[in-house]
């Protein structure tokens, strides 16, 4: 049985990048700050890869909801190794208040067209660490769920998948189709070779919009405001564990 | 047709000076003809010419770690700075000359170890790329081979290529031979051209066409899916498969054997 996969790719800033809250504290500056692929869901995508290279899958779809720049990402995935990419184009004043819901809604959709068996995400993005995407999207297919996942395997016609967990590591039989989201230690994605880049170029990227999948992304939340985290204070330094436990009543934290 | 100059200084040219013969026959498009002279004062065409292909030497290595170790070609691999970067680095747009693709190492292997089939013909190498088929064509003794690439980069790759091998009688073009006819063609080329769906799309009625006129057309592809899901696919007949060596299958996603197709409507 070889698996259609379908792979969320999400266009954030790049992980090194110093974030700056904007002067209205409604967002954080985007303009002219280097984005690259959600760390996670380069993960996920070589999963998929992994996949296909032990011929368990047939074909590998990249997906990617965002504005006109979400190609970059999907070429990238292309170079990674996806068969094609579907940009589903937002317009930047919905990308502001594009949420979880919205994308799973449209995940759903595009997995049903395509007659998908697996999604592969990433546990979270690094901008929002909603952590919520691959859970609603296998709620609204009524699919079963293996997130956070550290390894999957393909037993017969199911998959034994590893998930972390705050307690420790659990094993789950998920049945297919199914949806994953990528935990950190899954594997360590490929860096795309010259070669690639260029074959990813010839590889076909269809542009969809929102209305082609029938789907309503008008916002459910309003941003209030965008702060920076707290400055750390200076801590105080004690002598001895007496010094300590009386400067925790003097605080009145004992 | 370039204008050649007369030299006086043949030691100090002789390396510069290719030994091709000028095909000479008539193509319903015209043909560009690649003729070199050494002279001591070197035209701006010459000059340039050895830049590229100067350039070309500068970020490649020669290469045998392939299919087709017989052959000799000037390719980027892992051992090149541009392997591992990103096509910014590249002096030259989209070099996929620069890469011996699993759908031509596939072709190329069958040439040599089919040479009866293509001894004493006239072959045209679509899309050639590195030129690695053309180069196996005349290795095999094809009567005449034309390396075709509308790149021009390509075609100094092939030339670069085919000194390398001490292969002669190959006519480089870069035309657009596509719709093309001419009546002294019996093998056609194309090997991993189906990667680029635009393309696959387009060439279907002429390898038709091709075929009512008596050529005959091998296809070297690694089974990608542009490849599978076309309709071309129902007509041919696999005639070759190799298992790709190791190299191949890193950068492959999957595709581990390279096939080899003619094309046969109606005896599949």
């Amino acid at each position: 049985m070889s698996l259609r996969i379908l792979v969320g790719c999400k266009r954030v800033i790049d992980y090194a990048v110093k974030v700056r809250v904007k002067p209205d504290k409604l967002g954080v500056v985007t303009d002219g700050v280097k984005h690259s692929m959600n760390p996670f869901d380069e993960i996920a995508m070589e999963e998929a890869m992994r996949m296909k290279e032990k011929k368990l899958a047939s074909e590998v779809i990249a997906v990617s909801c965002g504005p006109q720049q979400s190609q970059e990402t999907l070429r990238t995935a292309l170079a990674m190794g996806a068969d094609r990419a579907i940009h589903v184009k937002i317009e930047p004043k919905d990308y502001e208040t594009l949420q979880p819901f919205h994308v799973s809604k449209i995940l759903a959709k595009i997995a049903v067209e395509e007659k998908i068996d697996l999604v592969v995400l990433g546990k979270q993005a690094i901008d929002d660490d909603c952590n919520q995407t691959g859970q609603m999207t296998a709620g609204l297919l009524d699919w079963p769920q293996g997130t956070f996942v550290s390894k999957v395997e393909k037993v017969n016609n199911h998959l034994s998948v590893l998930r972390e967990i705050d307690g420790g590591l659990e094993t789950v039989k998920v049945s297919i189709p199914a949806v994953l989201t990528a935990d950190l230690r899954l594997n360590e994605p490929r860096y795309a070779t010259l070669p690639n880049i260029m074959k990813a170029k010839k590889k076909p990227l269809a542009v969809k919009s929102v209305a082609d999948y029938g789907v309503d992304i008008s916002p459910r939340q309003e941003v209030l405001s965008v702060e920076d985290p707290p400055t750390r204070e200076a801590g105080q330094k004690v002598e001895s564990v007496d010094d300590l436990v009386q400067k925790l009543k003097d605080g009145g934290f004992v | 047709m370039i204008t050649t100059r007369s030299y006086s200084c043949v030691s100090f040219c002789r390396r510069l000076l290719r030994k091709k013969l000028i095909n000479t026959h008539h193509y319903k498009t015209p043909i560009t003809y690649k003729f070199y002279t050494g002279k001591q004062h070197f035209s701006d065409f010459t000059k340039s010419k050895i830049s590229t292909q100067c350039l070309i030497k500068e970020i490649t290595e020669v290469s045998r770690d392939h299919l087709t170790p017989e052959i000799s070609l000037q390719l980027i691999t892992p051992n090149c700075p541009l392997w591992h970067s990103g096509e910014d680095q590249c002096p030259f747009p989209d070099p996929f000359w620069a890469f011996y693709w699993p759908g031509g190492q596939a072709l190329t292997r069958f040439i040599l170890d089919n040479g009866e089939l293509f001894r004493g013909k006239t072959v045209v190498d679509v899309g050639c790329g590195c030129g690695a088929s053309s180069i196996a064509c005349r290795m095999v003794v094809a009567a005449h081979v034309i390396a075709n690439d509308i790149d021009t980069v390509a075609a100094e790759a092939v030339e670069l290529n085919t000194e390398l091998n001490n292969v002669t009688q190959t006519t480089v073009t870069t035309s657009n031979l596509v719709g093309c006819h001419d009546n002294r063609w019996d093998i056609l080329l194309f090997g991993d051209m189906f990667y680029d769906t635009n393309f696959a799309n387009v060439i279907t009625e002429w390898v038709v066409s091709l075929y009512t006129n008596g050529v005959t057309i091998f296809i070297g592809d690694p089974g990608r899916l542009p490849f599978e899901q076309h309709p071309l696919k129902s007509d041919l007949k696999m005639v070759a498969e190799y298992a790709l060596p190791e190299n191949c299958l890193k950068e492959n996603n999957g595709l581990s054997c390279g096939f080899v197709w003619k094309y046969e409507p109606g005896n599949t």
